[in-house]
């Protein structure tokens, strides 16, 4: 178990005044069995009109605010305080087999949606024979997972730039590059090609890097990866293509769903507002206890 | 298998007229089928009158009814109150606790493929009205007499605006039809109906939301959604209407915001909500989905209900009945492609005779809050049998008397309904308002460029090289550039008609001016009466078809603007929308009358001489001056003429009075007083001693002044909307 102090600030700099603003956000992290939230506070400037905070149908926190009056900035604090330590997994060879998952995971209502393609995962026939070379018949699903996970680490290159939200798995099989949000994407297809319920999880990546080691891609950032399910009995198990890990207790999970779409961070509809400026800041630091 | 024949609905199986179709066929024998072509023909153009944008080419309605007995709709009703009850309970189910999925009888993997299970709707608890508040069923019946159910209405609700406005209609173009047989009426039903809405609203607005008004003209829901907001009293908006403040969705009108309470949903709800479903910000409603979850919103019916239409759940819903219900079902469904097992009507066919064809019975009903009501009409429905549409009408459905009357059952209405209120002058759409305004402007506009061409045009072509004839030119070349007709670099030059005529054929502004006219025609369309628009769509008809040859067409432009001023003042009331209009074309007058003044009234009193005859002429105003100063033209006279002369409805000192009581009935007290400043200003002028042309200069500009506020003051004047996101990986970290 860890203890993490989280602060993330978002602040939206408009050249022109925004006279009318809506934002719909995913900022509040949600619990989940080995993660849990003592206190989270997500501070919005200037003051909403309306604020309503709630929880959507993948049981992620969600904040919605509606800015009527004219302003310039607009900013979102959010300050959490969260201890994780995501359960392991089993051996790999004690796990089932993958075809099984993929017929339980059809079956099971809180699965079943995440074995379907969604927009920016789709699978197809070239990720389907991709994502077989790590599926062989009769395979221990978190073997195949495991295998999977590092291929993807191995193969793509990591490149900021290249990508943006509306890119595909398909386009990222071609083009082999791009950040975290294309690794889970990517992996996500894979998954889905084969029957497997695979779902987009959004979060956060400790920053301080261990003694000798490198600093881990998409620290001090909101970062993205995968879930996997692996049966009733072990559960979601996380993988992280991006730094080809198993998570466990380095990664805070904000929300998830079937892609990025689900969860995008902070949408907004706003009237006005000419160009606009973006500062992001992230901090997330263990708290030694 | 005598039983796989389709059963005839107007005989019985011995092949004998079935009794209740006796009157209505000996009607339509007397009638005679020749002339009940006519009455069909009368009865679409009526329909089509209805709605603002008129009925689209393919829909077509059947003058001959489509009959249920008393005992028939007894069965029916009770069929399709326990299926809309399964679908609710369904619906509800499916929306929250999810246990149909969790324990198979739906499978997961089913519902959650849907691109209608709408995730944003799915809450814990149940919304402030239920899902399913409006139901259709398209029923046929069975060669064995037996009801089956082609398919559910579950989403949008097509065809209630039609059911509830066909009747009407009908019983005006067929009287001799109606005397034959006593049937139920819809209106008690339909009462019901809007009090209910509006009881649910509490006080907020009801409207029936449209897709896009402007693109409606071709589209059938758009007619319908036309149709069902008239059938309601109620207003008809669509999404860029709405904008979510303090979480609850308000319409811009011009008593300020209003809180809408209810939409009855024309539009799917796909991209209802951009700010949560992504998409393009105009095309939805940002903030909506929010709204109906924290209950200040109801849509009827919830965006997401469209799922239970999706026949792969078919058969499992089907198998609902038992455990949800604890009955059998009481409608069954037809199977794939029975469509051509369904009874046959007679129709109204292409070349006047009488055929048969198959029928569908669409019935509609509503949650009234308590239980379900199911509306004693409908339509019947020609059905497409081997894949070819056919080119048989729409009929209305009759529900016929029992024996002994008997009401609908529900609450009676405690009060009467206070929808009225709703489509006062006050709470005319921004939207409205801005089109109506410019539509006022436009028609004016068309009318003073066609009054400046016929009289440009022959003084340009037949003028001498003599002074007073070239000063003339002048000016009316002056004037042709201020009106945008001439392009600058010529306009001034005493030009010949050739190259005007060269002009007019190239730039075709004659041709510009008209198409705004129809754009603003179009978009004002539901706030002119039907009679109106017609005349006022045939007329710009004919002006159209005049227009290959822009000379030639002049007259028809200034009849088609005769036609609109004389239809505008004799057909519209005198409120929100009418002012609007008004205001926008004394405003456009106004402005055109002193920019033209200004050039023709420029120079020394000795050489005003052709620019007053020209004054006097472009205000249609000689036949008055020739009766009043024998056609002498001298300053005094003309100035109070085309200035101050409140007899005069084209004198400056005319518009700025209109001006100012328009703006009085707003309650615009500032604007209205600079409009009465300006009056007096124009008054002054017409006494003379003062530098005409620079005044007038000024009095134009301070009508363009006046324009923008009324603008400001009246209209959304909201910037575009648009969509902030960031990926994951924010470029900007650090």
């Amino acid at each position: 178990m860890t203890l993490y102090r989280l602060h993330h600030s978002t602040i939206y700099d408009y050249a022109e005044p925004v006279v009318l603003g809506t934002h719909f956000m995913h900022l509040l992290p949600r619990e989940r069995p080995g993660q849990w939230i003592r206190e989270a506070q997500l501070d919005i400037s200037p003051a909403p009109d309306c604020r309503r905070d709630e929880i959507d149908h993948f049981g992620n926190c969600t904040t919605t605010v509606s800015l009527a009056g004219a302003h310039k900035q607009f900013s979102v604090v959010l300050s959490a305080t969260a201890e994780v330590g995501l359960p392991a997994p089993p051996p790999a060879p004690e796990t089932p087999r993958w075809e099984a998952i993929a017929a339980w995971g059809q079956q099971a209502l809180e699965v079943a949606e995440f074995c379907l393609p969604s927009k920016l995962a789709m699978p197809a026939g070239e990720i389907a024979d991709y994502a077989a070379v790590s599926f062989l018949p009769g395979r221990r699903i978190l073997e195949g997972l495991l295998e999977l996970n590092q291929r993807i680490f191995t193969e793509m290159s990591y490149k900021p730039g290249v990508s943006n939200n509306a890119t595909t798995a398909m386009q990222i099989l071609h083009t082999r590059a791009g950040v975290c949000q294309d690794y889970a994407h990517f992996m996500l297809a894979c998954l889905r090609a084969l029957g497997l319920p695979g779902r987009y999880v959004s979060g956060y990546l400790c920053t301080s890097p261990a003694p000798g080691q490198t600093r881990r891609r998409g620290a001090d950032q909101s970062h993205a990866w995968v879930g996997a399910w692996a049966g009733p009995e072990i559960g979601w198990v996380d993988f992280d293509p991006t730094n080809n890990l198993l998570v466990s207790d380095e990664h805070v999970t904000l929300a998830w769903g079937r892609d990025f779409s689900d969860v995008s961070p902070l949408r907004g509809i706003i009237l006005g507002g000419g160009r606009h400026s973006l500062h992001v800041g992230v901090d997330l630091e263990p708290v030694l206890t | 298998m005598q039983l796989m024949t389709p059963c005839d609905e107007t005989a019985d199986r011995q092949g004998r007229m079935h009794r209740p179709w006796g009157p209505v066929m000996g009607a339509v024998r007397e009638i005679g089928n020749e002339e009940l072509a006519r009455r069909a023909t009368a009865l679409n153009r009526q329909m089509g009158l209805a709605a603002p944008l008129g009925a689209p080419a393919a829909r077509i309605y059947d003058p001959l009814p489509a009959l249920l007995t008393a005992a028939e709709f007894a069965v029916l009703e009770d069929c399709i109150k326990q299926r809309a009850n399964l679908l609710s309970l369904a619906l509800e189910d499916i929306y929250g606790a999810q246990n149909l999925m969790r324990s198979g009888q739906l499978p997961p993997a089913l519902v959650f493929a849907a691109p209608h299970f709408l995730r944003p709707l799915h809450t814990r608890g149940p919304l402030a009205t239920q899902r399913l508040g409006l139901y259709a069923a398209d029923v046929i019946r069975a060669p064995d007499g037996r009801f089956l159910l082609l398919r559910d209405h579950t989403g949008v609700v097509p065809g209630l605006g039609d059911a509830l406005s066909l009747r009407r209609l009908a019983t005006g173009t067929l009287p001799e039809l109606f005397r034959a047989g006593g049937l139920r009426s819809i209106r008690p039903a339909r009462e019901m109906l809007v009090d209910h809405l509006q009881r649910e609203a509490e006080g907020g607005l009801v409207a029936v939301l449209s897709g896009g008004l402007a693109q409606a003209r071709e589209s059938e829901d758009g007619f319908d959604d036309a149709l069902l907001a008239r059938a309601l009293g109620v207003m008809l908006i669509e999404p860029g209407d709405l904008a979510a403040r303090n979480g609850a969705l308000h319409i811009k009108t011009l008593s300020g915001l209003l809180h809408v309470a209810t939409l009855v949903r024309g539009v799917s709800g796909l991209d209802l909500d951009p700010l949560e479903q992504g998409g393009r910000p105009g095309a939805g409603i940002p903030g909506a989905f929010g709204a109906i979850r924290a209950g200040v919103l109801s849509i009827l019916n919830a965006p997401g209900s469209k799922l239970l239409e999706s026949s792969a759940l078919r058969p499992y819903i089907q198998q609902l009945f038992a455990p949800l219900l604890g009955e059998p079902e009481k409608l069954p469904l037809a199977d794939a492609g029975s469509e051509h097992l369904a009874s046959q009507a007679p129709f109204l066919g292409p070349d006047q005779e009488i055929i048969k064809a198959p029928l569908c019975l669409r019935l509609f009903a509503w949650h009234d809050g308590r239980e379900w009501q199911v509306l004693p009409g409908g339509l019947g429905l020609p059905l497409a049998v081997g894949g070819k549409p056919p080119s048989l009408g729409i009929k209305d459905l009759w529900v016929l008397d029992s024996e002994e009357p008997r009401m609908i059952a529900g609450v009676p209405p405690a009060e009467p309904p206070e929808h009225v209120k709703f489509l006062a002058a006050a709470h005319l759409p921004s939207r409205l308002a801005d089109n109506l305004f410019w539509l006022g402007r436009s028609v004016e506009r068309l009318e003073a460029a066609a009054r400046l061409l016929m009289l440009a045009l022959p003084r340009l072509e037949s003028g001498t090289s003599l002074p007073r004839d070239i000063a003339e030119r002048t000016l009316i070349s002056r004037c042709l550039g201020q009106a945008g007709l001439l392009p600058p670099d010529v306009a001034g030059f005493a030009i010949s008609g050739r190259l005007l005529r060269q002009t007019l054929a190239q730039r075709r502004p004659v041709d510009k001016l008209l198409q705004e006219v129809a754009r603003l025609v179009d978009a004002s369309s539901e706030r002119l009466s039907p009679s109106m628009l017609a005349t006022v769509r045939f007329a710009l008809q004919q002006a159209r078809e005049a227009l290959p040859n822009e000379e030639a067409a002049l007259p028809a432009m200034l009849s088609f603007a005769a036609t609109f001023a004389g239809i505008a003042a004799e057909n519209m009331s005198r409120d929100g929308g009418w002012l609007f209009l008004e205001m926008g074309r004394r405003l456009e007058r106004g402005e055109t009358l002193a920019e033209t003044l200004a050039i023709l009234l420029n120079g020394p009193v000795g050489r005003l001489e052709p620019g007053m005859a020209l004054g006097i002429e472009i205000a249609d105003s000689v036949l008055s001056y020739e009766l009043r100063h024998a056609g002498i033209f001298a300053p005094g006279p003309v100035l109070a003429m085309l200035l101050a002369d409140l007899s005069n409805p084209r004198a400056l000192a005319f518009q700025c009075h209109a001006l100012r009581a328009c703006l009085e009935r707003l309650g615009a007290d500032d604007d209205a007083e600079t409009a009465r400043q300006l009056h007096q200003e124009v008054t002054n002028l017409a006494g003379g001693g003062i530098a005409l042309n620079t005044a007038l200069g000024g009095i134009a500009a301070k009508l363009r002044q006046l324009s923008d506020r009324v603008q400001r003051r009246f209209f959304t004047l909201l910037p575009e909307a648009h969509t902030l996101e960031e990926g994951e990986i924010l470029e900007a970290a650090q």
